[in-house]
C-alpha cells in the first residue's frame, strides 16, 4: 500500500519537475532569442538552412495538402451549414473555426510530423556522435548555435505557413460559397469582413508562434537527453514526439480558454 | 539556373509576408481602420449599459462604435461615438439614438433616422440617448413572480421546520399512529379498539342480536302485507271488481249522451220552430227530465261504486 | 566546413568569407578537395589535418596534440605531422604534442 503511494508521489514529482524544467529551459531559450550576440553568422546560417528545410522544401506539398484538405473541409462545413439552415453563421464558422482554429492545427500537425521528428533525431544523433561535446570544446554555445535558430525557424515557419493555409482556405471558400450558396464574391467578402475580428486573428497568430516555439523546443530537449549509445535514439525520439503532441493539445486548450475569457 | 538556398528562403519569407500583410491591410481597410472618423457625442443620465467599443447600428448594420465614456460636471454621461466617413450620411439632425439592451446578445446603440434629407447632425450638438431595456422589462415582469416564489419558499421552510419540530403536528400524528397500531396489536377486535371498553362491546353485541329479531318480525309483517295487497288487487281488478263495473256504466253514459245529442238537435229544431208554436214544449220537457234523471241515477251508481272501493284499510297485525 | 564554423561563430565572420578562408587553409596542406566532405568520408590523414586546422582557427590558438599516432595509426614517423604544422605555423601561438614514452622512437630527433 505504502509503495503505491510512494510510486504515485514519485511520478507526480517527476512530472512536475519535468514540466518545470521544460518551462525554465523555454525561458532560457526565449531570452536568448532577444540577445543580439546570439545572431552570429554561424547561427544565421543554421537558421537559413532550417527555414529552407522546414518551409521552402515542404511548400509545394504543403500547398497541395492545404488545397485538397481545406477544400474538402470547407465543402463539408458549408454543406452542413446549408442543410441545418445555419447559413447566417457562415462567416463566423469560416473565420472562427476554419481560419483561426483548423488552419493552425493542420499546419502544426504537418510540420510536427515532418520537421519536429527530424530535429529530435538529429539532436539525438549529434549527442551520440559527441558532436555536442566538440561544439562545447570550441566554446560554441549549444543553445545559441543549435536551439535558437531551430526555435525561431519553428515560429516563422508555423506563422507563415499557417497564414498561407488560411489564405488558401479563404480562396477555396470563395469557390465553394459560389457553388453551394450561389454567393457572389462581393457578398462573400462582405460577410467575411463582418465576421472578422482582429483580436481573433492576433490570437491565432500568437498561437501559431507558441506552437512553433514548442514543437521545436521539445524535440531538441528530448534529443539532447540521449546517452552516448545508439539504442537511446529511438527512445528519446518517441518520448519527444509524445510530448510534442501533448504540448499541441495543451496549447489548443489554452487558446480556447483565452477566447472564452 | 539554380537558385541559391538564401534566395529561395528570402523569396518564400518575402512573398508570404507580403501576402499576409496585404491580406491584413485589406481586412483593415474593409473594417474602416484607415477611414476618417467623425466624432459625435450623445448624452445619457446613466452610464449603465454603455461600454467602450459598443457597436453603433443603423438598420442592422454596424456603422461605428463607442469610443469613450465621460461624466460631465452636471453628472450627465457623455458617450463619444466614432462613425467612419462612408457611414456618416446616416447620422442626421433628427436621428434618434437608442440604447438597446436585448435579453440575449450584446447591447448596442441603434440609430433611427426618419428623414434622411434632414441636415447632418452637428458634431457639437449632444442628443440624448433613449434607453430600451429588455433586461429591465424582463426583471420588472419577473419581480412579482419572484415575490411569489419567495413566499412559497417561506412556506416550504415553515413546513419543513414544522416537520422537523419534535413537538410539531407531524410528530404528534406519528406518535398517535404509533399508539393506534399498538392498540390494534393488543385488542381482540376493531370495535374494542375504537371504543376502548369491553363492556360496551358486549352491549353492542346484545343490541345487534335484538335488531336481528326485530328484522325477522318486520319480514313476517311484510309477507302479510303482500298477501293483503294481492287480495285488494283481485277486488279492484278482478272479474267482479269495481273497475269492470265502472267501465260498463261509462259505456252506458256514452250511449245516453249520444241520445242527448240527438235531443239537443231536436231542441234546436224546436227552437227554430218556436215561432210556429209551443204545443210540443211539454213533451220535450218531460223527455229532458227523463234523460237528466237517468244520468243522475247513473252518476249516483258510479259514486256509490267508487266510494265503496276507494279506500281499503289494512290492519297491520 | 566545420573549420569555418569557429570563425563564423566567434568572430561573426560572414559564411562565404569563413568558408573561403577554410578552403584556403586546407589548400595549404594540399587538401582543398576535402572542403565539402563529411567526417566519415575522410581518411586518417585528412581527418587529422581537418582537426588541426579547426584547432588553429581559434584566435591565439595553442595547439595540443594528444597521441597523434592513435589518430593516424599507419604513420611510421612524425614527418607528416611536422610538415602540416609548418605549413600553418602562422595560425597558432604554440603547439604541444603529448604521447607515451614508448612511442619516442617515432618522433626521432624532435
Amino acid at each position: 500500500m505504502m509503495s503505491f503511494w510512494e510510486n504515485l508521489g514519485r511520478r507526480v514529482i517527476q512530472m512536475l519537475t519535468a514540466f518545470a524544467d521544460t518551462i525554465v529551459f523555454a525561458g532560457k531559450v526565449f531570452i536568448r532569442i532577444f540577445r543580439r550576440k546570439t545572431y552570429s553568422s554561424a547561427m544565421r546560417e543554421v537558421l537559413l538552412n532550417q527555414i529552407y528545410f522546414t518551409s521552402v522544401q515542404i511548400l509545394p506539398v504543403f500547398l497541395m495538402v492545404s488545397i485538397l484538405f481545406g477544400s474538402l473541409l470547407i465543402g463539408i462545413v458549408f454543406q452542413l451549414l446549408k442543410e441545418f439552415g445555419l447559413t447566417g453563421f457562415f462567416g463566423h464558422v469560416l473565420m472562427g473555426l476554419i481560419v483561426t482554429e483548423l488552419s493552425p492545427l493542420l499546419t502544426v500537425l504537418l510540420i510536427t510530423l515532418r520537421s519536429a521528428a527530424a530535429i529530435n533525431t538529429e539532436m539525438a544523433v549529434m549527442k551520440v556522435n559527441r558532436e555536442i561535446k566538440t561544439l562545447e570544446m570550441f566554446r560554441i554555445d549549444v543553445i545559441d548555435y543549435l536551439l535558437v535558430p531551430r526555435v525561431i525557424n519553428g515560429i516563422i515557419s508555423i506563422v507563415l505557413l499557417s497564414s498561407l493555409c488560411s489564405i488558401v482556405l479563404l480562396v477555396s471558400g470563395t469557390l465553394f460559397s459560389w457553388l453551394i450558396f450561389g454567393m457572389s464574391i462581393d457578398v462573400y467578402t462582405n460577410i467575411l469582413l463582418n465576421a472578422t475580428n482582429f483580436s481573433d486573428i492576433l490570437i491565432a497568430l500568437f498561437k501559431c508562434a507558441i506552437y512553433g516555439f514548442f514543437i521545436t523546443l521539445i524535440p531538441i530537449r528530448f534529443g539532447l537527453r540521449a546517452s552516448h549509445e545508439l539504442t537511446s535514439i529511438p527512445i528519446v525520439v518517441s518520448q519527444g514526439m509524445v510530448n510534442v503532441f501533448a504540448a499541441i493539445l495543451i496549447i489548443e486548450v489554452l487558446s480556447l480558454l483565452t477566447k472564452l475569457l | 539556373m539554380t537558385l541559391s538556398r538564401e534566395f529561395k528562403v528570402g523569396l518564400f519569407i518575402g512573398c508570404t509576408a507580403i501576402i499576409v500583410v496585404l491580406a491584413l491591410l485589406y481586412l483593415a481597410a474593409g473594417k474602416g481602420v484607415f477611414e476618417n472618423l467623425h466624432a459625435f457625442t450623445v448624452s445619457s443620465k446613466s452610464g449603465d449599459g454603455f461600454t467602450e467599443g459598443m457597436p453603433v447600428v443603423f438598420s442592422g448594420f454596424n456603422i461605428g462604435k463607442v469610443q469613450a465614456l465621460e461624466l460631465n460636471e452636471k453628472g450627465i454621461v457623455l458617450i463619444k461615438i466614432k462613425i467612419p466617413d462612408r457611414h456618416v450620411k446616416w447620422i442626421r439632425s433628427d436621428s434618434a439614438f437608442i440604447l438597446y439592451r436585448p435579453l440575449i446578445g450584446s447591447a448596442r446603440i441603434v440609430v433611427n433616422t426618419t428623414n434622411l434629407n434632414s441636415p447632418p447632425l452637428d458634431e457639437k450638438k449632444i442628443p440624448e440617448v433613449i434607453i430600451v431595456n429588455d433586461i429591465n422589462d424582463a426583471i420588472a415582469r419577473i419581480e412579482p413572480a419572484l415575490e411569489r416564489v419567495t413566499q412559497i419558499a417561506d412556506n416550504v421552510e415553515r413546513l419543513t421546520s414544522n416537520l422537523s419540530d419534535p413537538k410539531g403536528d407531524l410528530h404528534r400524528i406519528l406518535s398517535n399512529a404509533g399508539k393506534i397500531t399498538t392498540n390494534l396489536a393488543s385488542k381482540k377486535s376493531l370495535v374494542e379498539m375504537v371504543v376502548s371498553d369491553e363492556e360496551s362491546v358486549k352491549a353492542l353485541n346484545d343490541s345487534l342480536k335484538k335488531l336481528k329479531d326485530i328484522t325477522t318480525n318486520v319480514d313476517r309483517i311484510l309477507t302479510k302485507v303482500d298477501k293483503m295487497a294481492d287480495k285488494t288487487d283481485s277486488e279492484i281488478y278482478g272479474k267482479d271488481g269495481a273497475l269492470p263495473q265502472v267501465n260498463v256504466i261509462l259505456k252506458d253514459i256514452v250511449g245516453k249522451l249520444q241520445k242527448l245529442d240527438k235531443t239537443i238537435d231536436n231542441i234546436n229544431k224546436i227552437s227554430s220552430d218556436t215561432s210556429e208554436g209551443t204545443k210540443d214544449l211539454h213533451i220535450l220537457r218531460s223527455d229532458i227530465d227523463d234523460t237528466l234523471k237517468t244520468v243522475e241515477d247513473a252518476v249516483k251508481k258510479l259514486d256509490a261504486i267508487i266510494g265503496l272501493k276507494k279506500a281499503p284499510e289494512f290492519k297491520v297485525p | 566546413m566545420n573549420i569555418a564554423l569557429i570563425k563564423e561563430y566567434h568572430e561573426d565572420m560572414p559564411r562565404r568569407q569563413a568558408q573561403q578562408l577554410a578552403v584556403e587553409y586546407l589548400e595549404r596542406v594540399d587538401l582543398g578537395h576535402i572542403a565539402y566532405k563529411r567526417n566519415p568520408a575522410l581518411n586518417p590523414e585528412e581527418r587529422f589535418c581537418g582537426m588541426l586546422l579547426r584547432a588553429a582557427m581559434v584566435k591565439d590558438a595553442m595547439i595540443l596534440i594528444d597521441q597523434p599516432f592513435k589518430i593516424i595509426p599507419h604513420l611510421k614517423d612524425i614527418q607528416f605531422i611536422t610538415t602540416a604544422l609548418k605549413k600553418i605555423d602562422d595560425l597558432y601561438l604554440s603547439c604541444h604534442i603529448y604521447d607515451y614514452k614508448w612511442m619516442e622512437e617515432k618522433y626521432g630527433e624532435l
